[in-house]
């Protein structure tokens, strides 16, 4: 029941010309976990690709390439699926004639794309010249002149060399723009003078006309270009609409063929016969079996192989859970999935987590609303990670609303009673929590303390499992003692020690102390005199608990603050403030609850990861990867 | 009878015990997400692990937090 799902392991063994065969009835199940054959000696090599596959490579290339240019990603919804058939009969022509079809458009577009930035590029160079009203054409061409056109910072100061020169000059930018007529003879004492002036010369286009003209002519073609543009992008999203289904689907179909092709470069081969090694959940083997036997005429044998060595190390994980814990897979996956023969956490975590998020939110406001955000993600989001996270938030939210009835708490505002905003006609007994801080400092404790036992009975379990009984009481069992042991002498000499009353020896205390040294005992015989050192952590790890109280009362807190501000602000003041007030309290509220699911989440799941995990759970197991596919758009033949 | 100034006494050490516990908790935690994030980068599956050794120091602010709300809610009305 605790466990991740049961696997057999397999051998799959029989000759070459089935393989084909065998190759398509395990995809089709997509259930068999293949481990890669990789020790090669001169018996067994791995196995060679089917020789279909560089061509099928091959067009996957051209048909992604295909569907980038048509921005299709692959996550797209199609209306109904593709027969594998009809997709095979065609792909090679159509995917030609595809592809010639979005070449001519995508080749207009990038033809269209370099004439722009052409007209771009002759724009920039000509921008510092518009308000010069000479020709293009005669700024270059003399025999005895020497013309400098260009940008530079401050100003052309020639006059000590020559004074017989024309000059165009306006501000540009941060310096100016500058055409510059002089002799030939004096070019270069020029240029240098300029170039102290960080003189940056334009290298003009070949075109006639006043640079305004060229500007304006520019522009209108600039304008007509990308119209053209346009026009040909709507084609390519028309040819979108019409090929998206066929793209997705031969995409899909490629993938699957290609699987199938490379796949015996996961198996052992000699000359004539081919091994897979794998792992197939055991309820499915028998039909697995069944299905391999009936499409090769018993030529190819399913043996599970049941030895003492088939380790638990390697077994690949599915993890099995019924539906309402199952989005809390994702919890413990993102730790690390359980090791084979080791207890799977999830309907723990499926228990605990939203119980202790709901503690820590604890108000009705709230809690409805993170249900409603988590039923609208799940409702609008595909991503399974996602959904799995928006599910659990439902599952936190309704708790959350439990324990706001109790607390009594409806956005940081008294909900029930004498001084709520409703009076119920009968009174149930309420826990407000800023009255009783310390009744729920103790209630966190406790939990802590029951979280730990759970945690150290389970670990317990998995020693047992792994190492024996020995070793399970060395390790678990001594933690155990010490934890119940040292609770009971805390409860007996605490109130004592407050109060500065003497202690009493009573027979709670004795036997506290006689447990806990027990505890102590097998924790040195099982860890050494090194198990000192992590004595303390009992106590951190209890005392972490707390946080489950202190992070409630911040977040009641915060609503308070944010109800008695806007109260205080601008409700008291009536008129237009009153719509500042409600601004104020929405957008105070939902920062709250932002903080909330994120603190709340964060702080219950380190108490699982840190706390609980610790006590049993190690991970490190492999994912159960099925040989196969999940198919979206096409249906088997 | 009311002391103020042991009340003022008794809300200082509150904010005390939680705001120095914070710095320490931030010392402590900065050196770890960061080398806890260089890990990610590499291999994503590190997210479990690398939450659960980053928040190792932020028990100290519990702490803090748990004798802040001893103060306020225990000693305090005492005063």
């Amino acid at each position: 029941m605790f466990e991740p799902q049961a696997m057999t392991k397999v051998i799959i063994a029989g000759s070459k010309d089935y393989m084909s065969i065998v190759i398509d009835a395990l995809h089709k199940h997509n259930a068999v976990h293949i481990s890669d054959f990789v020790d090669e000696d001169d018996d067994f090599r791995i196995g060679k690709p089917y020789p279909n596959a560089a061509k099928l490579s091959e067009r996957a290339v051209s048909l992604r390439s295909i569907a980038s240019y048509l921005s299709i990603t692959g996550k797209e919804d199609i209306q109904k699926r593709y027969p594998e058939g009809t997709i095979t009969d065609e792909i090679d022509e159509k995917t030609e004639h595809l592809n010639v079809e979005v070449a001519q458009v995508t080749d207009t577009i990038s033809d269209i794309d370099s004439r722009i930035k052409d007209i771009n590029d002759k724009k920039r160079l000509l921008d510092p010249l518009k308000s010069f009203d000479l020709p293009l054409d005669l700024y270059s061409g003399y025999q005895s002149l020497a013309v400098f056109v260009g940008t530079l910072k401050g100003l052309p100061a020639i006059s000590d060399i020559t004074n017989d020169y024309e000059l165009e000059i306006v501000p540009y930018g941060k310096g100016h723009a500058i055409a510059l007529f002089v002799p030939k003879e004096f070019e270069d004492d020029v240029l240098k003078r300029l170039q102290d002036q960080s003189y940056s010369a334009l290298s003009l286009p070949e075109i006639e006309g006043t640079p305004k003209g060229i500007l304006g002519a520019l522009d209108a073609q600039l304008k007509e270009l990308e119209s053209e543009k346009e026009k040909r992008q709507e084609d390519l999203s028309a040819l979108r609409k019409r090929y998206i289904d066929y793209i997705l689907a031969s995409d899909e179909y490629l993938s699957i063929a290609t699987q199938k092709a490379e796949a015996p470069l996961r198996f052992a081969t000699t000359k004539n016969a081919f091994i897979i090694e794998g792992w197939i959940p055991t309820k499915n083997l028998e039909h697995i079996q069944r299905d391999v036997d009936r499409a090769t005429d018993g030529h190819v044998m399913v043996a599970t192989d049941t030895s003492e060595a088939v380790s638990a190390e390697k077994t690949p994980i599915a993890l099995e859970n019924p539906m309402p814990a199952e989005p809390f897979e994702t919890l413990v996956r993102a730790f690390s999935l359980p090791k084979y023969n080791e207890i799977d956490p999830t309907k723990f975590v499926a228990l605990i987590y939203p119980f202790l998020f709901a503690l820590m939110l604890g108000d009705i406001g709230y809690g409805v609303v993170i249900i409603v955000i988590g039923l609208l993600v799940r409702r609008l989001l595909k991503s399974k990670g996602i959904r799995d996270l928006a599910a659990i938030l439902v599952y936190a939210g309704v708790l959350s609303l439990v324990f706001g009835v109790i607390f009594n708490e409806f956005f940081g505002v008294e909900l029930f009673g004498s001084k709520g905003l409703i009076l119920p006609s009968y009174a149930y007994p309420t826990i407000p929590r800023f009255d009783n801080v310390l009744t729920l400092l103790l209630v966190t404790l406790v939990i802590g303390i029951l979280m730990l036992t759970l945690g150290y009975v389970l670990g317990f379990v998995n020693e047992y499992r792994q190492h024996g009984l020995k070793h399970a009481v060395f390790a678990k069992v001594s933690w155990l003692l010490l934890l119940w042991g040292g609770v009971l002498v805390i409860v007996e000499i605490l109130p004592p020690l407050t109060t500065g009353t003497a202690i009493s020896i009573s027979p709670a205390l004795l036997a506290g102390l006689a447990v806990a040294v027990v505890g102590f005992v097998f924790l040195i015989m099982g860890e050494g005199i090194i198990g000192i050192a992590e004595l303390p952590t009992l106590l951190s790890n209890v005392l972490s608990y707390s946080r489950l109280l202190s992070i409630g009362i911040s977040s009641a807190g915060i609503a308070l603050a944010v109800n008695k501000l806007s109260y205080a602000l601008f409700f008291s003041k009536g008129g237009v403030f009153v719509i500042f007030g409600v601004l104020l309290l929405i957008v105070g509220h939902a920062v709250n609850t932002a903080l909330g699911i994120l603190d709340s989440g964060l702080q219950s799941l380190r108490l699982h990861y840190v706390e609980f995990f610790t006590k049993f759970y190690r991970g490190g197991g492999t994912k159960y990867r099925p040989f196969g596919y999940e198919r979206k758009y096409t249906e088997e033949k | 009878m009311v002391d103020p100034i042991g009340a003022g006494m008794v809300a200082l050490s509150a904010a005390i015990a939680v705001g120095a516990t914070g710095i320490a908790a931030a010392l402590g935690e900065q050196v770890i997400g960061s080398a806890a994030i260089g890990v990610m980068a590499e291999d994503e599956g590190f997210f479990g692990r690398g939450l659960v050794m980053t928040v190792i120091p932020e028990s100290i602010v519990i702490f803090g937090l748990v004798v802040a709300l001893i103060l306020l809610f225990v000693t305090l009305p005492t005063i």
